[in-house]
């Protein structure tokens, strides 16, 4: 996890624990453990879903570093969301990465839920925009799948500006590898500055990895996170909790 | 001071507890030394540049074209492993793109025959690059189109088979034995760990297990221009002895450069670190 952030926690928390007594009942260390739960859960925001607007399409663009987990995350919304009933369309806008659009393709095809994309086109904005006229109000969700890119790829950076601007998202998730470590938080400020960040999703919860990276996302974004990822199975998606979440960070 | 420089290591994504180990080593190599107060700082660095040096070395080298080169009468069999999405399929086609440029022959293997897409994407780099790929369909059993590829190299004088297999969490015990029977089947001269830089804390367990499971001989870490600090190339060194070979550097075919361990120093502790190298060698460190 970002070091600087963990200073900066355990300055808040040091602040409280001399400040604050423990209330009747709780030890000493029970009550720092409680703060430092707080503190955490503070930072991750509150638990959160989708507010779909009724009665119109709601537009999702997925973002994120590569191999983070964009496209199976991507095909698992899919699948997730049809289920609760919303008839959601997928776009397929990574015109770079060998095999992404038979790979959106493939995962989605199980759930039955619609892929637009164009193979062999090199421009996603232009990609994006015929794929959204493609749905046209067909759908109450089109989550956008995007290529991966980082924060030193400015002509990336700046494909992802003109995506955004073709998709006028109501959310962007960024898609966060669980195994990330202190780059984190640069990298989550440099995709927020260049299209708002609303949401998070955490993958590879799977590993062994704790998935600090979560906090300093959220802490970079102001945005909470809002599914993990806990596996390579289309299934293998869960809503956060940040109470389970933060239990997990602190080995409880 | 020595707070100060494993906060420089944290920082820059060395694993925590291996951070943790070579703050103990260096307790060790500082005790009843005596140094001049105002040069006290310098030494500590210079001393912790000096260990850290010491692992990189003592880990070895691999030279890739020379040991396939050396390999007259059969095929030099090279396997990829690591977990989801670090960046093997990719890294197959560097390598396989700078093998070609050295006049080496190439076959791919896909033995990833999980992951949705995964042939079509490894089938893609085959075509640009002009090279043979031996694949079968998804769900097929990796170990058997590994061996195909080998099979086809061997009757047709290929030089070196690359077999691309799919990203597994090194905590799936099923999947891990699936690597190993891979490993099995094809005997290969060279397995290679492929890690992300951008990994934290994690990359200890991940490259300790797959050691534990198939004893890779050394690593690439991919994408290094993501503003990575590089701290992953130690833990993995520190935890299995192993060197790092190579680093990806981008997404065209030839962002791929061998591993530094100066730019690595320089990275960590800022451009004096090069110099501390020399300076604790001297200094018999
Ligand atoms: N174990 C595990 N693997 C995952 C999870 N999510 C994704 N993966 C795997 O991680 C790898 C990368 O996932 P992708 O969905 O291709 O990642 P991406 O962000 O779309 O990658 P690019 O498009 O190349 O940037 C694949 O092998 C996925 O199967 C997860 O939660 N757990
Ligand atoms: N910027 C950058 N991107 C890289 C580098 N190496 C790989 N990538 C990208 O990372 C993503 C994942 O790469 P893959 O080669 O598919 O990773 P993998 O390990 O084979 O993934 P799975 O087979 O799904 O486990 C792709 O978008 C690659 O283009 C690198 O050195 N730098
Ligand atoms: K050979
Ligand atoms: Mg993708
Ligand atoms: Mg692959």
């Amino acid at each position: 996890m970002d070091v600087r952030l963990v200073k900066e926690i355990a300055g808040r928390l040091e602040e409280r624990c001399v400040g604050e007594v423990p209330p009747p009942g709780l030890s000493r260390k029970d009550h720092i453990v409680k703060i430092l739960y707080d503190e955490l859960a503070k930072l991750l925001g509150g638990e959160s879903e989708f507010s779909f607007k009724p009665g119109r399409t709601n537009k999702v663009l997925m973002l994120g570093i590569q191999g983070s987990g964009k496209s199976t995350i991507t095909a698992k919304l899919a699948k997730l969301l049809t289920r609760q009933g919303y008839k959601t369309g997928v776009v397929g806008a990574d015109t770079y990465r060998p095999g992404a659009l038979v790979q959106l393709r493939t995962m989605c095809e199980r759930s039955n839920v619609e892929v637009y994309g164009e193979e062999g086109e090199s421009d996603a904005p232009a990609v994006v925009r015929r794929g959204l006229r493609h749905f046209g109000d067909s759908c109450d969700v089109i989550l956008v799948d995007t290529a991966g890119r980082h924060k030193e790829e400015g002509e990336l950076l700046d494909e992802m500006k003109r995506i955004g601007k073709a998709a006028e998202p109501d959310l962007a998730l960024l898609v966060i590898d669980g195994t990330i470590g202190n780059r984190c938080y640069a990298q989550a400020e440099a995709f927020h500055k260049t299209v708002p960040v609303g949401g998070i999703v955490v993958t590879k919860l799977d590993s062994s990895a704790k998935g600090g990276g979560a906090i300093a996302a959220s802490a970079a974004t102001g945005s909470s996170v809002m599914y993990i990822g806990t596996g390579e199975r289309i299934d293998d998606i869960e809503q956060f909790s940040s109470t389970r979440f933060v239990g997990r960070l602190l080995g409880m | 001071m020595l707070d100060e420089l494993e906060i420089s290591l944290l920082e820059s994504d060395v694993a925590a507890e291996v951070a943790d180990s070579i703050k103990e080593d260096l307790k060790g190599r500082l005790v009843g030394t005596s140094v001049d107060k105002h040069v006290i700082g310098e030494h500590v660095r210079e001393s912790l540049i000096g260990i850290i040096s010491d692992l990189f070395d003592g880990a070895g080298a691999v030279d890739l074209l020379e040991r396939i080169r050396a390999k007259k009468d059969d095929p030099y069999i090279i396997v990829f492993v690591g977990i989801n999405g670090t960046g093997k399929t990719t890294s197959v086609a560097k390598i396989a793109h700078m093998l070609r440029d050295s006049k080496l022959s190439v076959v791919l293997a896909a033995a990833d025959t999980f992951r949705a897409g995964a042939i079509e994407q490894l089938r893609e780099h085959a075509k640009r690059l002009n090279l043979k790929i031996v694949a079968q369909n998804y769900g097929s059993d990796p170990a058997a189109v590994a061996r195909d590829a080998v099979l086809y190299a061997r009757s047709h004088g290929v030089d070196c088979v690359l077999v691309d297999t799919a990203g597994r969490m090194q905590t799936s015990k099923n999947l891990m034995e699936q690597i190993e029977k891979i490993i099995r089947v094809v005997q290969p001269d060279l397995k290679i760990f492929v890690g992300d830089s951008l990994a934290g804390n994690d990359t200890v367990n991940q490259a300790g297990e797959f050691h534990e499971h198939i004893k890779f001989d050394c690593s690439i870490l991919t994408k290094n221009d993501a503003d990575a600090r590089g701290g992953a190339a130690l833990s993995i060194v520190k935890t299995t002895s192993t060197p790092v070979i190579y680093v990806g550097t981008g997404q065209e075919y030839g962002d791929i450069r061998p591993f530094s361990k100066e730019t690595f120093i320089e990275t960590v502790f800022g451009s004096e670190g090069v110099q501390g190298t020399e300076a604790a060698k001297s200094g018999g460190a």
